[in-house]
């Protein structure tokens, strides 16, 4: 071709080694990039970047997780519409938020393949835009009473009490509801404490929420609304952010900011402080970037979207942002790449066994964009001295097939119940699963 | 009596290449401006210039299969069989996320396809040979 020129020829080039080195790439194993130190590769750019699902099956009669020896695991209850998030009342009541993102737009072809794709790991389910209750009268460990706790949400995900007051947040905002120990029902509606970013993308919809430790503020997990700033600018306005509401007033601000989707808040309880699970950036490469957790410095910048792990720049975002990427903070914890953390709880009051009792359980929802995949499990990170202090640990596992083509279950939201055990939601097999000591 | 009748093709072909081109004006817009709606409509472009690509293509294939076109001119197909898979490469190039989509390999394909088009374009959308379709017209018979 006479039209073709130098630069031309170098980009040809580059793209057609890229073909054949995406097929035969030795991809590191996630034990390479656990802790404060992940080894990090180059960042890679795809022409077809790899999606690839385990098809959503479901749970067959009798199925279950798998726990470690010293643990067993039982369904607390199915049948639920999309379950996200669990959360123990004080009384032993669990509440359970169904739910699922509002319809994303289709801003481009790509966004049309993607909707399939995911929907085919069953990331399409309808969610019931609800909380459900279950009470186990006898402390057998079985719900004997399941109601419809609140109903009519408009996609919930975080949800605490604080003193008599229960928060649920909406991806558009917080509710604010009077509780009274011992309702099975809702009766009274809810008041909007505060609005969140949310419409019309929408991209990353659910808002976690923690509250400070003085039950004085309230935190809030805001995802980007994108990728990586394919939906531009404009649309991040308020959000990879994590926001701290004034519980009194209803005034907010952002207390930490670059992180790009901190989808589960805690405090851990021998410091006070905030941590927060975050789901990094896709596109770039099967290990890259790795999700993370991290103690949240307050007005601290964690680099999204201009850079990652510190200084890391990320290419696609123009125009770049050298003054803030000086400013990014490398997190203190990584937990590998595309696991998808989406639950957090800190494992204090944990009957589990002991070597259980003091760090924090993450539920990872796993990958879609991965080959081979990586997370489907629900991990323990011990801590010392409010520090992260090893591996992560399995604990419950066998959400998805060996061969990775089909999925069970995909675990969500983790919570402790009033007896300490474990509870995670599980919005593939519409399941909640109790993990205790083994007896 | 026309052997021929006009051909389906270029009718189809033109329309392709059109959209082909405007995604160059509109990666160099974006690329000057960074705005990202403007990354969306290459990519839109794109797709919509290949579905009619696709569509040429099998008109292309009736002309041929009913016999209305006469000799076709190979290097032309080959031309415009290049600028199709060029750009297909471009439409998966163009749906990554945000800059990269479009710098540098994007508006580069973009580019060359453009050249390639207008190159082409320059003697119509048509693939009949030069020579039967000349004799075409020498039989009083237009394109």
């Amino acid at each position: 071709m006479i039209t073709t020129s130098g630069p031309a020829l170098r980009a040809t080039a580059t793209m057609i080694a890229l073909l054949l080195s995406a097929c035969d790439d030795k991809i590191a194993p996630p034990s390479t990039q656990y802790g404060a130190h992940p080894m990090l590769p180059p960042p890679q750019q795809y022409i077809l970047p790899p999606m690839d699902v385990p098809t959503a099956v479901g749970w067959k009669n009798g199925e279950a997780p798998k726990v470690p020896a010293g643990l067993q695991v039982q369904a607390l209850a199915s049948d639920f519409k999309h379950p996200r998030m669990v959360y123990a009342l004080p009384n032993g009541d669990v509440l359970v938020v169904e739910s699922n993102g509002p319809k994303a737009p289709v801003y481009r072809p790509k966004d049309y393949i993607e909707a399939k794709v995911k929907a085919i790991a069953g990331s399409a389910g309808t969610g019931g835009n609800r909380i459900s209750l279950l009470r186990d009268v006898n402390g057998d460990g079985r719900p004997d009473i399941r109601t419809v706790f609140i109903d009519h949400l408009h996609s919930p995900f975080g949800v605490i009490l604080v003193g008599d007051r229960l928060y649920v947040a909406d991806t558009d905002e917080i509710l604010s509801f009077h509780y009274t120990s011992g309702q099975t029902r809702m009766t009274a509606s809810g008041t909007r404490l505060t609005d969140l970013p949310a419409g019309p993308i929408d991209h990353h919809w659910t808002k976690s929420l923690a509250a400070s430790p003085d039950g004085s503020k309230l935190y809030v997990g805001v995802g980007s609304n994108s990728n990586i700033t394919e939906n531009g600018l404009a649309a991040e306005e308020g959000r990879a952010a994590i926001w701290e509401v004034d519980r009194a007033t209803g005034m907010k601000r952002i207390y930490a900011s670059g992180l790009r989707n901190p989808t589960g808040l805690a405090i851990e309880p021998h410091t006070g402080k905030l941590w927060a699970i975050v789901n990094e950036r896709d596109e770039i490469g099967p290990n890259l970037v790795p999700d993370y957790l991290t103690a949240v410095k307050e007005n601290g910048f964690y680099g999204w979207p201009y850079s990652y792990f510190g200084q890391h720049v990320d290419v696609r975002v123009e125009p770049q942002r050298p003054d803030l990427v000086a400013k990014a903070i490398w997190p203190d914890y990584a937990l590998s790449s595309h696991v998808a953390p989406l639950g957090i709880v800190f494992s204090e009051k944990s009957s589990l066994p002991n070597r259980y009792r003091s760090g924090v359980f993450v539920g990872e929802h796993g990958s879609w964009d991965r080959t081979p995949l990586n997370g489907y499990k629900v991990v323990y990170i011990p801590f010392v001295n409010g520090r992260p202090s090893g591996p992560p640990q399995d604990v419950l596992t066998g959400f998805a097939t060996a061969d990775g083509r089909e999925a069970m279950g995909r675990p969500v939201g983790v919570a402790l119940d009033r007896t300490g055990a474990l509870l995670i939601a599980d919005d593939v097999g519409n399941t909640v699963w109790r993990v205790t000591a083994a007896k | 009596m026309q052997p021929y009748g006009p051909l389906w093709h270029p009718r189809l072909i033109g329309p392709a290449a059109t959209l082909l081109v405007a995604a160059f004006i509109t990666d160099l817009i974006y690329w000057r401006t960074l705005l990202f709606q403007w990354n969306n409509f290459s990519v839109w472009l794109i797709v919509a210039g290949l579905v009619l690509a696709a569509l040429s293509g099998l008109a292309l294939l009736l002309d041929v299969l009913l016999r209305r076109i006469g000799r076709l001119a190979w290097w032309r197909f080959a031309g415009f069989t290049v600028s199709a898979l060029l750009s297909l490469l471009n439409a998966f190039v163009h749906s990554r996320d945000a800059y990269t989509a479009v710098v540098p390999e994007g508006i580069v394909l973009s580019g060359i396809v453009t050249v390639l088009l207008l190159a082409l374009g320059w003697h119509g959308w048509s693939l009949r040979a030069i020579a039967a379709a000349n004799a075409a017209v020498a039989g009083g018979i237009s394109r």
